[in-house]
């Protein structure tokens, strides 16, 4: 407390420090922000500049549109790909924290999509989904499978196969997280769990993987907010197709902006998907006491 | 003896097992690279190429789909929003670690809550501001508001928090000021976390496609996403051509990634983990 008598005369430094990046996200963040969120009550169409304001209608729009509840749907099924990626990051963090040799190597090959992110693995997935003759159906086909499934190009199939994709990419981010979380635990407790002659099963699931717990719930929260922003990979596979079957949520924003020009609902959508951005980070808050132990 | 020679057994076993593993999640690249050195007939029929044919590569790089222009605007844009982006995140972040002002925490928590912002939820009013401001559909559509970032500043404050206070009080009561305390004390001390954060950010900017899917519509503006993306529009049989255009975006992050890697993954982890 005593060194604050130094630091408060100089209060002007601090928004000096601060005010290039302010003005910044001011301009570019927040103006946005409260922009779109006036949008929201407007008609407002790109074509059309003369825009009135409509209140709530669409807001009740959103209520009354197919495409939207699909939108909800499609999002729910990418959401899978966050937990199915945790568990195997788990896995792969736990094999590689201990008992391998070749830990940078692997680690590295198992981070590379993470890094690689982009339109170009979006290609290359394409490719390797392609269904008469891409590489994957050609081993199914191998393996005895007669009629391998459409993959991309079906749309019962596609969001399941756009989740394989997002567990690969997501797969090393959380591996290396995980891996920093179990390099925490100390090994004079496993020791100790081990001489009561505990099996390695029962110490991993009993021991390891709750200490984790604060980890796998960090990881789950930012996961599922990390995957319903994301875009990119969705766009560039399908872009929303086979009819509308991958259409997340923040496609069907872009789409209903830059497609129909509808930027007054494009605005209520995406004010629907920060909503439940908002409601995830306040069961994180709540969370964060209940169950996760520091 | 016995035991340690079993157990050495079991770990190159484990170890053998995760390489597998870990080929089959660099196949799709390996696949790639293969697929592009492939002439046009091999494509789906062979995992290996019968020769390496460069004849993809060369058509990337020189004829009528040109990567160049895409290179070199990708390199303008990412190389001056990231060091926009370490320089002003940097400042911001000793502010918000070092200094107390009035509202400090406040603004603190504006930054916070902007991170939970989609970023569709601004696409429009970006699109609309923009068009006003004369700057759509130019390059300073993307380097403008890339030169932010919240979470550099984040990750940054953590860091500085991290410094010892000791370090910058007796510089403070040697008579040196802030600026001069962040210039010659912290900048230099900073220097393995404003590489991590330079890093990831030049990897977001080398990457994005989304912000120049909506901001940029002239194909001598394209960056390498939208570039290959064009390429494929146009080419959509040319399979080799696109894994090897594939291969020339990818390239760049994965040399980067190599040199990096200590500090790309001890950056992502202490700043999710104690973030």
């Amino acid at each position: 407390m005593k060194r604050r008598s130094w630091i408060q005369k100089q209060g002007w430094v601090g928004y000096a420090f601060i005010m290039p990046n302010m003005l910044g996200i001011l301009l570019f963040f927040i103006v946005p922000a409260l922009y779109s969120f006036g949008l929201m009550f407007t008609d407002y169409q790109f074509a059309n500049p003369n825009y009135s304001f409509t209140g709530m209608d669409n807001l009740k729009r959103l209520f009354q549109d197919e495409q939207f509840y699909g939108a909800i749907k499609h999002t729910g099924i990418f959401l899978l790909s966050v937990p199915v990626s945790l568990v195997l990051a788990f896995i792969v963090a736990l094999v590689l924290n201990r008992s391998v040799y070749l830990k940078g190597l692997l680690r590295g090959m198992f981070f590379l999509p993470y890094i690689s992110s982009g339109v170009a693995v979006a290609f290359v997935w394409m490719l390797l989904f392609q269904p008469s003759h891409g590489p994957i159906n050609e081993v199914l086909r191998w393996i005895g499978i007669a009629s391998p499934p459409g993959w991309f190009a079906d749309p019962d199939t596609a969001m399941y196969a756009i989740d394989v994709v997002q567990i690969w990419f997501m797969l090393g981010y959380n591996m290396i997280i995980y891996l920093a979380a179990l390099q925490e635990i100390s090994t004079e407790q496993l020791e100790a769990a081990r001489i009561d002659g505990a099996s390695t099963r029962t110490i991993t699931w009993k021991i390891v993987w709750p200490l984790v717990s604060p980890t796998t719930f960090l990881l789950l929260i930012t996961g599922l907010i990390m995957t319903m922003k994301s875009f990119s990979l969705i766009q560039a596979i399908t872009g929303g197709g086979p009819s509308g079957s991958t259409t997340i949520l923040s496609l069907y924003v872009y789409k209903t902006a830059f497609s129909y020009y509808e930027m007054g609902y494009a605005s209520a959508i995406s004010w629907f998907l920060f909503a439940v951005i908002l409601l995830i980070t306040v069961i994180q808050w709540i969370g964060q006491k209940r169950w996760v132990h520091y | 003896m016995n035991e340690s020679a079993g157990r050495m057994k079991t770990k190159w076993l484990v170890t053998v097992l995760m390489l597998i593993a870990g080929v089959f999640m660099i196949l799709p690249f390996l696949w790639m690279i293969s697929t592009s050195f492939q002439s046009a007939s091999e494509v789906f029929s062979s995992w290996l190429p019968s020769k390496l044919d460069w004849s993809s590569h060369k058509r990337i790089w020189t004829g009528n789909y040109n990567f160049v222009p895409y290179y070199l605007n990708s390199v303008k844009i990412s190389v001056i929003s990231t060091v926009g982006a370490v320089f002003l995140s940097a400042l911001a972040a000793y502010g918000f670690a070092r200094i107390e002002f009035k509202g400090r925490d406040a603004l603190f928590l504006v930054y916070l809550s902007m991170m939970m912002i989609p970023p569709q939820v601004i696409f429009v009013p970006k699109f609309i501001m923009f068009n006003w401001m004369n700057i759509y559909n130019t390059h300073w559509a993307l380097i403008l508001p890339g030169m932010f970032s919240i979470f550099g500043v984040f990750m940054l404050r953590q860091f500085f928090m991290s410094v010892p206070k000791e370090i910058t009080e007796s510089a403070f009561l040697d008579g040196a000021g802030h600026f001069k305390i962040f210039f010659r004390l912290i900048l230099p001390l900073a220097k393995p976390a404003l590489a991590t954060f330079a890093i990831i950010d030049f990897s977001w900017h080398w990457n994005d496609y989304e912000n120049a899917l909506v901001f940029l519509t002239s194909p001598k503006l394209y960056t390498i996403p939208l570039g290959l993306q064009n390429f494929i529009l146009e080419n959509n049989v040319d399979y080799n051509g696109m894994m090897a255009a594939s291969s020339a975006a990818i390239l760049p992050m994965i040399a980067i990634f190599l040199i990096g890697q200590k500090y790309i993954i001890q950056g992502i982890s202490s700043s999710a983990v104690k973030g």
